[in-house]
């Protein structure tokens, strides 16, 4: 009987393993042919990162016949790089991603995509590294450290804060960069952060012009969890809205009434649905622009936004939504006014030439804070030409979508708002690079601008003085 | 005669060995051509592979392994266990998160430094227990399949725990994770510079107990008299009902006790992480660890140190061959998936032999 077993049993061996051969053959069939098109796309995103820039060109002439816009600004860090490699730097840069990881449509797609630019401006070769959890993050650091290959290694994303800094500490000699993350006192460290509240008055100017063209009476802002990072956006958004309606009032000479101002912090930046419920609570006392300061919980907004067009058969806003962070007009197209785009390409970009710079012995310290602001082009308000270089992102990811028609959508979106309003906001993204002193309701841009980092109270007190309810 | 029944006894051992060789080779192969497909270099990515987890030049990347290694010994101890007392106990994972949620409990409060590691020990590993326990009672008086009412509790743990990072244990400068175990109650680095924790000695030393407890112990004869058959165990004078919820107490202990050695034993952040991202998957890796490892406990720790292994040298590859995670991950998984097939065969054996032994 136990000859039978035997015979039974190897048998059934060699028959899984025969099965699990067919199955990973199968596997392995596919992975050879989606690795072929992967390919493919990463050169077409690097094309399309390029044609942008002549698209740019040609866009400037065809839409705005005015010279307010400046085009470089959000298409490319600096078109010719000025820095070359020394002889004394590695010759390599790594970047580490946090465990979002490439394919997240914002932060780590855009950092590749500076990363991959530096790594061709300068001649340096990029290794990327993802991690699979936080544990990750630790190992990767000092692998990539202990090697002492890189010129410098970029750790995308404040997640990455408490490793950077203990990794930092242990390898003096390399030089790290941490974007969005706050490490002020190591020479060996680089926080590239973002002015947020530039781009948010900004995008806050064009809430509050649109809301009065479409004489809606009020506008909102819905955001994630409440913390201080946050009050960035709201201070400068608040700031903008305000400006605006000045802006409005002289402009048309009509007599307005001031917008009621909606805010609502969710609690969550990963719940959609909350977001939703956020956002329709306030399109139910008249909202009609919801800015998204809330990650993932954002979807909800666009969402909430959509049906409600779609309830007074409109495809397109108002009500509108305002994206954040990467360029999210593409996701709801139509019903997203613009995003408030956080360059994190530029900064990724930046902390590289200034790795150079300083082996080149042109700066004698690396670290510190880095702030990126309008004059940097580290945030801007996201503009038609920007969508071919999101989409590339969006399509490398595996998104299907349809190029053409979302940006012909957005460009009619975009259209049926007067033109003037949108250059009144690039005017004042003008403004703020040379003159932070502009002052509305008594409050000077630069006097936000100096009290940052915000607490509690000092919001409290910007809300008070921009006539924002203060909850 | 004794020297033949020793034959037996090694050529069988000998075999398994065998068998698991054979099959790491086959998973090599194949996750090579996939890697070769896809248009990268599976030799130099295996070489990276090896020299970024038991590099000989460099002691850190052993060390890496090791601290990988840790938290799924214990896990694989849930599930050896479970198996040896005839249970499916895929529940490791989320008694894994209560035991860290215990630990972060206990980080909350004030106490004399001394007394954080071993309350955090004690109340995380009971948190664990009382989370298997649950499904241990609905299994013995309620006849719930452990497999449908464990996963269930996994998510149940998931929440609950995502909730208390949120909501009760927020840290106040920085909202992606909780508070920190302080200072005092983190397990001490064994080589500076390195990941590795006291956690892996603690992983030991209970891996140690449990093999004590399976074979040497009353209770472990029951366990494993139970499991492979109940009612000649029950016909012998054990009861079924206790020794399984038992089986669920031991493997809760050994799966709080991970998630507490993750809080306390796992630098830099000491605390858990936005969507637990810092525990999830320890405890569904220990089951693969366990059934590398015949489900016996000196067979999980080469097992565990091969899973730690894989888990380093996933960023050699990345950083040397330029192999992306996602095609890492895929050539782990079909590694694994070839290792667990001698596992899957002999269970369908002992099946097929059961079924044969009924019919004679």
């Amino acid at each position: 009987m136990s000859k039978v077993i035997r015979g039974l049993s190897s048998s059934a061996y060699i028959g899984i393993i025969i099965i699990v051969a067919i199955i990973v053959g199968a596997i392995a069939y596919y992975a050879g042919t989606m690795a072929a098109p992967k390919t493919v796309s990463t050169t077409t995103i690097t094309q399309t990162t390029t044609i942008t820039q002549t698209v740019t060109v040609t866009q400037t002439v065809a839409t705005t016949p005015t010279t307010t816009t400046t085009p470089t600004q959000t298409t490319s860090p600096s078109p010719t790089p000025t820095v070359t490699v020394p002889p004394n730097a590695p010759k390599k840069i790594a970047v580490v991603y946090d465990i979002g990881g490439r394919g997240d449509l914002s932060f780590n797609d855009m950092a590749y995509l500076g990363a991959s630019k530096a790594s061709k401006d300068f001649g340096l070769e990029l290794v990327e590294v993802q991690s699979k959890t936080e544990a990750d993050y630790l190992p990767n650091l000092r692998s990539l450290a202990r090697s002492g290959d890189y010129a410098v290694i970029i750790a995308v994303g404040f997640l990455m804060t408490d490793a950077v800094k203990q990794v930092a500490d242990e390898y003096p000699n390399q030089l790290f960069a941490i974007i969005d993350g706050y490490i002020p006192d190591k020479p060996n460290v680089l926080s590239v952060l973002f002015k947020e509240h530039e781009g948010s008055a900004l995008v806050g100017a064009l809430a509050g012009m649109v809301a009065h063209y479409y004489k809606c009476p009020a506008v909102g802002v819905v955001l994630g969890m409440e913390i201080p990072v946050l009050y960035k956006f709201e201070a400068g958004y608040y700031w903008g809205i305000r400006y605006g309606e000045e802006v409005y009032k002289q402009h048309t000479g009509e007599d307005i009434k001031p917008l009621n101002i909606l805010w609502t912090y969710t609690g969550a930046f990963n719940d959609p649905a909350k977001g939703k419920t956020a956002t329709e609570a306030q399109l139910a006392q008249g909202a009609c622009v919801v800015y998204n300061v809330a990650g993932a919980t954002g979807l909800g907004i666009f969402e909430a936004v959509e049906e409600a067009a779609k309830a007074k058969g409109r495809d397109m806003g108002p009500p509108f939504a305002i994206g954040v962070d990467s360029d999210q007009d593409w996701i709801k197209p139509g019903f997203i006014l613009a995003s408030m785009e956080k360059r994190v390409d530029v900064g990724v970009y930046t902390a590289v030439e200034r790795a150079l710079l300083y082996y080149a012995g042109k700066i004698d310290k690396f670290g510190g804070i880095l702030e990126l602001g309008l004059k940097e082009g580290g945030v801007a308000i996201s503009k038609v030409e920007d969508l071919e270089t999101f989409l590339a992102i969006a399509e490398q990811a595996g998104k299907q979508i349809n190029k053409t028609e979302i940006i012909e959508k957005v460009k009619k979106m975009r259209s049926e708002i007067p033109q003037w309003i949108w250059q009144e906001v690039d005017k004042l993204a003008e403004t703020l690079k040379t003159n932070p002193d502009v002052e509305v309701m008594g409050l000077k841009f630069s006097q936000i601008e100096k009290m940052i980092p915000l607490d509690a109270n000092e919001i409290k007190q910007i809300r008070e003085q921009l006539g924002v309810p203060t909850g | 005669m004794p020297s033949s029944q020793f034959w037996i006894i090694f050529k069988e051992k000998l075999e398994r060995v065998a068998e698991i060789v054979i099959a790491i080779i086959i998973g090599f192969i194949i996750a090579g051509i996939m890697m070769w497909l896809g248009g990268y270099d599976p030799i130099a990515a295996y070489i990276a592979m090896f020299e970024y987890s038991f590099s000989l030049t460099d002691p850190y990347y052993l060390a890496m392994t090791l601290s990988f290694a840790a938290p799924v010994m214990l896990t694989a101890i849930t599930f050896a266990v479970g198996v040896r007392a005839g249970l499916f106990n895929i529940g490791a994972e989320g008694q894994l998160y209560m035991g860290a949620l215990g630990a972060i409990m206990v980080a909350s409060w004030s106490l004399p430094g001394p007394l954080y590691l071993p309350l955090a020990m004690i109340i995380g590993s009971l948190m664990g227990a009382a989370w298997g326990l649950i499904a241990g009672v609905l299994k013995v008086y309620r006849g719930v399949n452990e497999v449908v009412s464990t996963i269930m509790l996994n998510w149940i743990a998931f929440w609950i725990v995502e909730y208390a990072r949120v909501y009760v244990y927020p840290n106040p400068i920085d909202a992606s994770k909780t508070i920190s175990m302080p200072p005092a109650g983190r397990l001490p680095i064994l080589i500076k510079g390195t990941e590795l924790s006291a956690s892996f000695i603690v992983s030991l030393v209970f891996v140690g107990i449990a093999f004590y407890l399976l074979w040497y112990m009353v209770l472990g004869y029951e366990i494993r008299a139970t499991g492979l058959n109940p009612s000649a165990a029950r016909y012998g004078g054990i009861n079924p009902k206790k020794t399984m919820l038992w089986a669920f107490i031991i493997g809760g202990i050994a799966a709080g006790l991970a998630g507490v050695c993750e809080i306390a034993g796992r630098p830099p952040s000491y605390a858990i992480t936005t969507g637990l991202s810092n525990l999830m998957g320890l405890g569904f890796d220990g089951i693969t660890v366990s059934l590398l490892g015949a489900n016996h406990p000196l067979g999980i720790i080469p097992a565990s140190i091969f899973i730690g292994a894989l888990s380093s040298g996933a960023r050699g590859m990345q950083i040397v061959t330029n192999v992306p995670l996602e095609m890492v991950k895929a050539v782990q998984g079909i590694i694994i998936i070839a290792l667990a097939v001698p596992g899957i065969v002999r269970l369908i054996r002992s099946k097929i032999l059961r079924r044969e032994v009924k019919v004679v």
